[in-house]
C-alpha cells in the first residue's frame, strides 16, 4: 500500500494445508533490498522456491551491474521468472512493495501465477482473503498517508479481512518502508 | 476432387458430418449478481441493494432494486439467480397472505425469518440460488437482521452484507459497525445517520471493484413509523 | 328432537329438510353424557377443572386423563368420548409444533382451535382422504392458553364451531354449572378465586364428594405456562372449597 514517501506491506503468519493449520509463525514477506520487499502468498514450497530464485537473480544482477535492484527491475524479474513456467506455474501470486533506491518514489506491484504484472497507484492485494482485503482497502485507503497512518490503515485492512477468512490469520507482520528506515511490527489478530 | 469439397475454413463437409453427436448442456442456474447490505440498530433497521442486474459481462438493466417490502415492518433483500428470486419472493408473499388470514395478524420479522429458512430447506436438493437478507423491527421495536445460505441456514445478526460483494463488504462492516479490532470504541450507540453513511460508503467501494454491483442503490429505512426509502447513484460502468 | 327421527339421521352428508345435520346434533348430545369440565379465564391465567368418573374401585384413577398439555402455553380439557379426544389432541400438538417449526413462535390459542376444528369437520369426507372420520367426533374441548393476546379460553364442539369464553362448562353438569358461572364470574377475578369458584361449582354438580383422585386441576399462566396440579396441590385447593 502506497503512502506519502513510504510504502507498507503486510501478511498474516498462518501456514496451513487447506483447513489444517501447521504453523503460526510463517514469514511470507522477504527482504530483497534495504527498501524493497516481496510478499509471496500461495503454495508454501513455491513461496520458498520463488524467493530463493529471486534472491539468486537479484544477487547476480547486483554483482553484474554493481547497483541495487530497483522495484521496477524486481517487477520485471518476477514477471520473467513466473512466465518461464507458463505451462506449469508456481502457485504463488507475489506482491512487491518498495521505494526507489534513488528517488524514494513509492512502488507497489502484484502478479498473477504466470507473472502478469499489475502496478496500481494505491494498493494491491493477494491471497486467500483477496476479496475481503479488496473491500477493506477500497474503503479505508486514502492517498498520501503518513507512515503511522499508513500502518493503521494497512493493519486494520489486513486484520479485519483475515477475521472473515477461516484460513488466514494467526497474527500478522507489517512492514513500513520509509526512505531512512524500515519498521517491522507484529500485529495480533484473532488466534483461531 | 477432394479439394473441391474443401471449405475455406480448411475442413470438409464430410468431416463435419462425421463429427459425431454434439452434446448440449443446460444449466438451471445463472448468476445475475447484485449486493445487499443490512444494518440493525436501536429502533431502526436499514437494508439496501444495488440496482444493477447483469448476466456475465452484460448488464440487463441498471434499474432493478432487489428489495421487497413484505409488510410494514419487514423487508427482504434477495440477489443471485434472478428467476429464483422472482419465484421465491412470490412464494413468500403468498405464504404471508395465508398466514395473515389463518392467524389474523401480521407476521413478525422473526416468523418471516424462520419461514424463509424452512422454505429454503424444503428445496435442499434443488436450492434457490439466492442470497437472502431479512431486515425488520421486532416486537420491542429493535432492529433485527437475518441472513441465510442458499439451503436455509439462518443467522441473526446486527449487520450483514450478502450477494456478489458480500465478501468485500462484510469485514468492513465487522470493523465499522461490529467495532472489531477497534482500539478506541465510540461510546454512543450506532445512529441511523451513521448507519446510512456507512451503507452508502460501502456500496461506493463495492461498485469500484465488483462488476456485478453498481448503477445505483435503493435504501429502505424501517422504523416504528413504517418504511421510507432513499436512493443514490453509483458508478455507471 | 328425537321425535323427528327420520331417514335423515343416518348419513353425515345429508341435511334434513329442516336444514339440520342430525348426526352432528347427536354428537353434541353425546357430550352431555360426558363428565363435567369447567374452565375460567382470568387476567392472571386460565384454570381448567374436570371431574373424573371412577366407576369402579378397581380402576386406576391416574390413567383417566381428561386434561392434556398441547404445548407449553396451551392446555386442553375434554368431555365426551375420550378416545376421540386423543386424535384431536394429537392434531393440536402437531399443529403447535409445526407452527413453531415454521415460524419459530408460539401458536395462538385461537389458531390451535381453528386447526383442530378443521380436523373435526372432516367427517364425511371420502374414505381415501387421509385421516378422515366417517362420523363427527364425540367430544367437546376447552382450550386454555396464554398467547400474545393474554390468557384465553376457547370452546369447541363436535360441529367444529369454536367460540371464545370468559368461563365455560361442558359435560353432564354443564347446564347448571354454566348458569352458576354466569352468576359468579367477574372480570376482576384472581386466578386463585377462579380455581375455588370452579371447584365449588364442580362440587355442586358432582354426585360424589370432591377428592384428589376424582378431580383434575390445571392452570395456564403467562409466567409458568401449563401446569397440572399435583395430588397435594389438588388437596390444598379442595380444602379451600370444603
Amino acid at each position: 500500500m502506497k503512502g506519502k514517501n513510504c510504502v507498507a506491506i503486510a501478511a498474516d503468519r498462518r501456514f496451513g494445508v487447506q483447513l489444517q493449520t501447521i504453523g503460526t509463525d510463517m514469514d511470507k514477506i522477504f527482504e530483497i533490498g534495504p527498501k524493497l520487499f516481496v510478499g509471496i502468498p500461495g503454495l508454501a514450497t513455491d513461496t520458498q522456491t520463488v524467493h530463493e530464485r529471486l534472491r539468486f537473480r537479484t544477487n547476480v544482477y547486483e554483482l553484474r551491474e554493481n547497483r541495487p535492484v530497483t522495484p521496477q527491475v524486481l517487477s520485471a524479474m518476477v514477471t520473467n521468472l513466473l512466465y518461464e513456467h507458463r505451462f506449469g506455474p508456481y502457485f504463488v501470486e507475489p506482491v512487491i512493495a518498495g521505494l526507489d533506491p534513488k528517488t524514494n518514489e513509492p512502488f507497489v506491484c502484484g502478479f498473477d501465477v504466470i507473472g502478469c504484472p499489475c502496478e496500481p497507484e494505491d494498493f494491491i492485494v493477494s491471497g486467500t482473503c483477496e476479496e475481503q482485503l479488496l473491500g477493506m482497502c477500497e474503503s479505508l485507503y486514502e492517498p498520501n498517508l503518513e507512515p503511522d497512518q499508513l500502518f493503521e490503515t494497512i493493519s486494520q485492512a489486513l486484520v479485519n479481512a483475515c477475521d472473515r477468512d477461516a484460513i488466514s490469520g494467526w497474527g500478522a507482520k507489517v512492514y513500513i518502508i520509509e526512505s531512512d528506515k524500515v519498521t517491522i511490527r507484529k500485529v495480533r489478530t484473532r488466534m483461531d | 476432387m477432394a479439394m473441391s469439397l474443401m471449405r475455406p475454413g480448411g475442413f470438409s463437409y464430410s468431416e463435419l458430418a462425421n463429427a459425431g453427436p454434439v452434446q448440449h448442456h443446460f444449466s438451471p442456474y445463472t448468476d445475475n449478481g447484485g449486493s445487499i447490505v443490512a444494518v440493525a440498530g436501536k429502533g431502526f433497521a436499514l437494508i439496501a441493494s444495488d440496482t444493477r442486474l447483469s448476466t456475465g459481462y452484460s448488464i440487463l438493466t441498471r434499474d432493478q432494486p432487489k428489495l421487497y417490502d413484505l409488510n410494514s415492518n419487514t423487508v427482504l433483500g434477495c440477489s443471485g439467480c434472478w428467476c429464483d428470486v422472482l419465484s421465491e419472493t412470490r412464494l413468500i408473499e403468498a405464504r404471508m397472505k395465508l398466514y395473515k388470514h389463518e392467524h389474523q395478524k401480521e407476521m413478525s420479522p422473526g416468523a418471516v425469518a424462520q419461514m424463509l429458512a424452512t422454505i429454503l430447506y424444503s428445496r435442499r436438493f434443488f436450492p434457490y440460488y439466492v442470497s437472502n437478507v431479512v431486515a425488520g423491527l421486532d416486537a420491542n421495536g429493535q432492529g433485527v437482521v437475518y441472513s441465510y445460505d442458499p439451503v436455509g441456514h439462518c443467522d441473526q445478526n446486527l449487520f450483514h452484507a450478502g450477494g456478489s460483494s458480500g465478501a468485500l463488504l462484510q469485514p468492513l462492516l465487522d470493523n465499522q459497525i461490529g467495532l472489531l479490532n477497534m482500539e478506541i470504541k465510540p461510546t454512543e450507540p450506532l445512529t441511523l445517520e451513521r448507519a446510512k453513511g456507512i451503507i452508502k460508503d460501502v456500496f461506493i467501494s463495492a461498485a469500484e471493484r465488483d462488476i456485478y454491483t453498481g448503477d445505483g442503490i435503493l435504501l429502505k429505512i424501517i422504523t416504528k413509523d413504517g418504511i421510507t426509502q432513499e436512493s443514490m447513484k453509483l458508478r455507471h460502468d | 328432537m328425537f321425535l323427528t327421527r327420520s331417514e335423515y339421521d343416518r348419513g353425515v352428508n345429508t341435511f334434513s329438510p329442516e336444514g339440520r345435520l342430525f348426526q352432528v346434533e347427536y354428537a353434541i348430545e353425546a357430550i352431555k353424557l360426558g363428565s363435567t369440565v369447567i374452565g375460567i379465564c382470568t387476567s392472571e391465567g386460565v384454570v381448567l377443572v374436570v371431574e373424573k368418573r371412577i366407576t369402579s374401585p378397581l380402576m386406576e384413577p391416574s390413567t383417566i386423563e381428561k386434561i392434556a398439555e398441547v404445548d407449553r402455553h396451551i392446555g386442553v380439557a375434554c368431555s365426551g368420548l375420550t378416545a376421540d379426544s386423543k386424535t384431536l389432541i394429537d392434531r393440536a400438538r402437531l399443529e403447535c409444533q409445526n407452527h413453531w417449526f415454521t415460524y419459530n413462535e408460539k401458536m395462538t390459542v385461537e389458531s390451535v382451535s381453528q386447526a383442530v376444528s378443521n380436523l373435526a369437520i372432516k367427517f364425511g369426507d371420502s374414505d381415501d382422504d387421509e385421516g378422515a372420520m366417517s362420523r363427527p367426533f364425540g367430544v367437546a374441548l376447552l382450550f386454555a392458553g396464554v398467547d400474545e393476546k393474554g390468557p384465553q379460553l376457547y370452546h369447541m364442539d363436535p360441529s367444529g364451531t369454536y367460540v371464545q369464553y370468559d368461563a365455560k362448562a361442558i359435560g353432564s353438569g354443564s347446564e347448571g354449572a354454566q348458569q352458576t358461572l354466569v352468576e359468579m364470574y367477574n372480570k376482576s377475578m384472581t386466578l386463585k378465586e377462579a380455581v375455588k369458584t370452579s371447584l365449588t361449582i364442580l362440587k355442586q354438580v358432582m354426585e360424589e364428594k370432591l377428592n384428589s383422585t376424582n378431580v383434575e386441576v390445571s392452570i395456564v399462566t403467562p409466567k409458568d405456562n401449563f401446569h397440572m396440579y399435583s395430588k397435594e396441590e389438588v388437596e390444598e385447593a379442595i380444602k379451600d372449597v370444603a
